[in-house]
């Protein structure tokens, strides 16, 4: 299990990109997969520290990482305001630019990027599960 | 971050490295000569971007609608692998003319 904890600052996210990373490489997630999973992970964490606590307040954002032999497992949770992102409509990407929404693609990303979503609250807590198969690659 | 140089017809804007959140928010306060000359051609040269994600996104889109509105267009140059998944997964590919050398 890799467990990384941030505060509510979008300035840390380099952390999170080297997190991921590392977990990649110990696990023998292919680049080109862990470069989607980056993605996928900062989207859904920059979500939480731009909306989870309300402005001025600090709060933390827990990471938690694991891979069995293909399948990785990301655990993102927070003690926020409760908040479902799963229940957020999905951008509509065929729209021309003048009707385009600037917003809504992160959760978009993650959606696409991501094989399963799962969201619950407990323990006074917002809990978003996300799955992503992989090919294991020889871990030289 | 960008740089931005005049051309014959508009403006270059460079971009490289990670387009990161944190990266993009530090972005959004210098393309104000972008903006500005929206009524030009904007071309964003991303030969040397590694990485984007929704809030570069969402900056290279905020380009395109002040073009739309000021009768300019958009380029978007090279554009590596990952960020070609990403202009699929996101539609960007309708939006922009984005030309790989």
């Amino acid at each position: 299990m890799y467990h990384l904890t941030l505060p509510n600052d979008i300035e840390t996210i380099p952390q999170l990109n080297e997190f991921i990373d590392g977990f990649c490489e110990e696990t023998g997630i292919s680049m080109d997969v862990c470069t989607s999973l980056n993605l996928a992970i900062e989207e859904a964490v920059v979500n939480v520290m731009s909306y989870a606590y309300p402005v001025g307040t600090v709060g933390n954002v827990d990471i938690e990482a694991e891979a069995d032999k293909n399948v990785a497992t990301f655990v993102i949770s927070d003690t926020g305001q409760p908040f479902d992102p799963t229940k957020k409509a999905d951008a509509d990407i065929t729209l021309p630019a003048e009707k385009r929404p600037v917003g809504g693609l992160g959760i978009h990303l993650v959606r696409q990027i991501m094989d399963s979503i799962s969201y619950e609250y407990a323990d006074h807590k917002n809990i978003l599960t996300l799955k992503k198969k992989f090919n294991k690659q020889e871990v030289l | 971050m960008i740089n931005i140089t005049e051309e014959k017809e508009g403006l270059r804007a460079v971009f490289e490295g990670r387009l990161d959140t944190p990266a993009a928010v530090k972005a959004q306060q210098e393309i104000g000569s972008l903006l500005e000359n929206a009524d030009k051609t904007i071309i964003l040269d991303c030969t040397n971007l590694e990485y984007i994600s929704s809030s570069g996104l969402r900056l290279f889109l905020s380009i395109r609608k002040e073009a739309g509105a000021k009768g300019g267009n958009v380029i978007i140059e090279n554009i590596n692998e990952n960020i070609r998944k990403v202009f699929m997964m996101t539609g960007f590919f309708n939006l922009f003319d984005i030309r790989n050398a």
